[in-house]
């Protein structure tokens, strides 16, 4: 199940990373507001889950 | 002889079944939103979300901080109830019966749309009656699966959940990777930007992207601990929804197909312009979007246009499902609180559910997928609606009165909150929605939540926007929420209740009582103390 997690933890930091550095090719406007929210959003949530598997790992006995 | 105790509903909800109740049917929103709003925001669909997904995060934190607070089955009718009394109740429980009825209709209805992505003669326009039996056996199918018992449905939701999460991810992944082009975006955005009134339109249907989190709090009083899971699946829940609400939304704009797509003249069209009603079979495409996006994704789509359709229409199922649990037990609740009649609140002896609301509403379901798939069944009918209801029929009617239903119920909620922040301080809250304002209310220490006040600004903008761009939802919303209280007001006369009034009760019995049933003995005790002390401070300042 960790494996798992990780694995979508991952791929959703990745998919957040990608989308932030596409459209920030195109400077910071209005219109790429939504995908620079978007990316941010995304790489924060796959690093928040990893740490927490990270952390979980370290405390397991 | 000894008493038999009453049945009550059983705990056996664990931290995965309670977020896969509430993914289960939040998370299948999008699968008819994201059409939908397309049709109606064009290049502002993106904002359109992001509205609705700010709006969406306060009402996320609102139903964690209550539903941890106070566990009981009932959700934000209880909340209401208790924060601003019974009539106030009433209503929130009614708005939210209604969009739980619509839930079962709406999603049974819009799976079968995304199964005929394979089995094209399900809605074929020469049999039509197909469309509409099927729908209605699936209603049917849940019931009895309701009738049967939570567990089994939970069980069979995790599961699905955990695909769907899965294969949502990949095609984000691959859709973002291979068929994102942030220029295209920019460019919807600039040239399809719409009118104020589409963009309201849009706005009020994005919401519907976000409704479910109901089933959560709904779930409170068969969840196992719920003071502490609740929020942990709650703030999980919140995050993936807006996550993939806002990528399907900026994927579709700035989308390039892996195959053209062309219209009938054989000119090429962007993706998002397969929705709008003017686009041949543009309606049609409204109810299965993500499937039509995820077969066009590059390389992946080959794989995705055999499972997306089934996937998306088992999870629409089951967020059918939740709508028949969420009604029969907020109709549990509301019967439990002498706001809806008794028989409401009668526990099958063997299963230990609440049948006969799962009956009541189910039939209800029935009803309003004759009312919505009448002008497809009866030609005649065509002529009726278009005079008495501004044409619209099928998924627009029960689109309008789940965002009314949904806008109406999540005001009162933010309302109950600041009120029980204020009236009910010594709760102990395990989860506390960030941004307060320490102050003194009534000689006790209280703090005042920032985010609720927002959260009701944007939710009563969204109700105003529903009110003022959806006619049907307009007429129908309120002539609702109107039986509904001459019918509270018939049967609070003949059980000789106050109408108007609320009832008198212990609410601090009860919550303690509340806290015992969830086993959250520790969160029982520290209640117990700040009560205590609190009458003691009380007692020295001279308060009665």
């Amino acid at each position: 199940m960790i494996a798992y997690r990780a694995f979508l933890a991952g791929i959703t930091a990745i998919v957040g990373t990608i989308v932030t550095v596409r459209t920030l090719a195109y400077g910071i406007r209005i219109e790429t507001l939504p995908g620079i929210v978007l990316g941010g959003a995304m790489i924060g949530l796959g690093v928040h889950r990893l740490s927490l598997i990270v952390r979980a790992r370290r405390s397991a006995p | 002889m000894a008493a038999t105790p009453k049945p009550e509903l059983r705990r056996s909800v664990t931290p995965w079944g309670s977020f896969s109740w509430g993914y289960s049917d939040v998370g299948a929103d999008i699968f008819i939103g994201l059409g939908l709003v397309l049709a109606a925001a064009a290049g502002a669909t993106n904002v359109a979300f992001l509205f609705a997904g700010v709006v969406y995060v306060c009402i996320g934190l609102a139903y964690t901080e209550l539903a941890a607070t106070y566990p009981v089955a009932g959700g934000g009718q209880y909340f209401v109830l208790r924060g601003l009394g019974d009539i106030f109740g009433f209503i929130a429980g009614w708005a939210v019966l209604l969009d739980f009825t619509i839930d079962i209709t709406l999603f049974a209805w819009t799976a079968i749309d995304y199964l005929s992505q394979l089995i094209p003669v399900l809605v074929a326009s020469a049999h039509p009656w197909t469309h509409f039996l099927v729908t209605l056996a699936c209603i049917i199918g849940l019931c009895a699966l309701n009738v049967v018992g939570v567990r089994e449905s939970t069980a069979f939701q995790g599961f699905v959940s955990a695909l769907d999460v899965t294969s949502e991810t990949c095609i984000l992944f691959f859709g973002f990777l291979f068929a994102f082009r942030p220029d295209l975006l920019i460019h919807t955005m600039r040239v399809d930007w719409p009118s104020p009134s589409n963009l309201m339109l849009g706005t009020s249907l994005a919401i519907i992207s976000f409704v479910g989190l109901e089933s959560i709090s709904q779930a409170a009083q068969e969840t196992q601990r719920p003071a502490s899971i609740i929020p942990r699946t709650s703030v999980a829940l919140i995050l993936t929804i807006l996550i993939y609400a806002l990528a399907y939304s900026n994927l579709a704009l700035g989308f390039v197909p892996w195959h053209p797509i062309l219209d009938p003249s054989g000119h090429p069209v962007h993706f998002w312009q397969m929705f709008p009603a003017s686009y041949p079979g543009g309606t049609d495409n409204q109810g299965k979007a993500v499937a039509l996006l995820a077969a066009q994704v590059p390389y992946f789509g080959a794989l995705a246009a055999f499972y997306v359709p089934v996937l998306g229409a088992v999870l629409l199922m089951i967020s059918s499902n939740s709508g028949v649990f969420g009604s029969s037990r907020i109709a549990y609740a509301m019967s439990s609180s002498n706001l809806l009649p008794s028989i409401f609140q009668r526990v099958h002896p063997r299963y230990r559910t609440p049948a006969i609301s799962i009956l009541a509403f189910c039939g209800l379901a029935a009803l309003e997928l004759i009312f919505a798939a009448m002008p497809s069944l009866d030609p005649n009918a065509i002529s009726i609606y278009a005079r008495f209801f501004h044409g619209e029929s099928g998924l627009d009617f029960l689109a309008d009165l789940y965002a009314f239903g949904a806008a109406t119920s999540y005001s009162f909620v933010f309302i109950a909150l600041i009120a029980l922040r204020l009236k009910d301080p010594l709760s102990p809250r395990k989860f506390k929605i960030p941004f307060n304002v320490p102050m003194r209310f009534r000689g006790e220490r209280v703090e005042f939540p920032i985010v609720g006040v927002l959260g009701f600004i944007g939710i009563f903008s969204i109700l105003m926007f529903t009110l003022q761009t959806h006619p049907l939802g307009r007429i129908f919303g309120p002539s609702w929420l109107v039986l509904g209280i001459v019918l509270y007001f018939i049967y609070r006369g003949r059980k000789k209740l106050p109408i108007l009034h609320s009832q008198r009760r212990d609410w601090r019995k009860a919550q303690a009582e509340i806290l015992r049933n969830a086993g959250e003995l520790e969160l029982m005790d520290e209640y117990v103390a700040n009560v205590k002390a609190s009458d003691e401070r009380r007692a020295k300042a001279g308060f009665s």
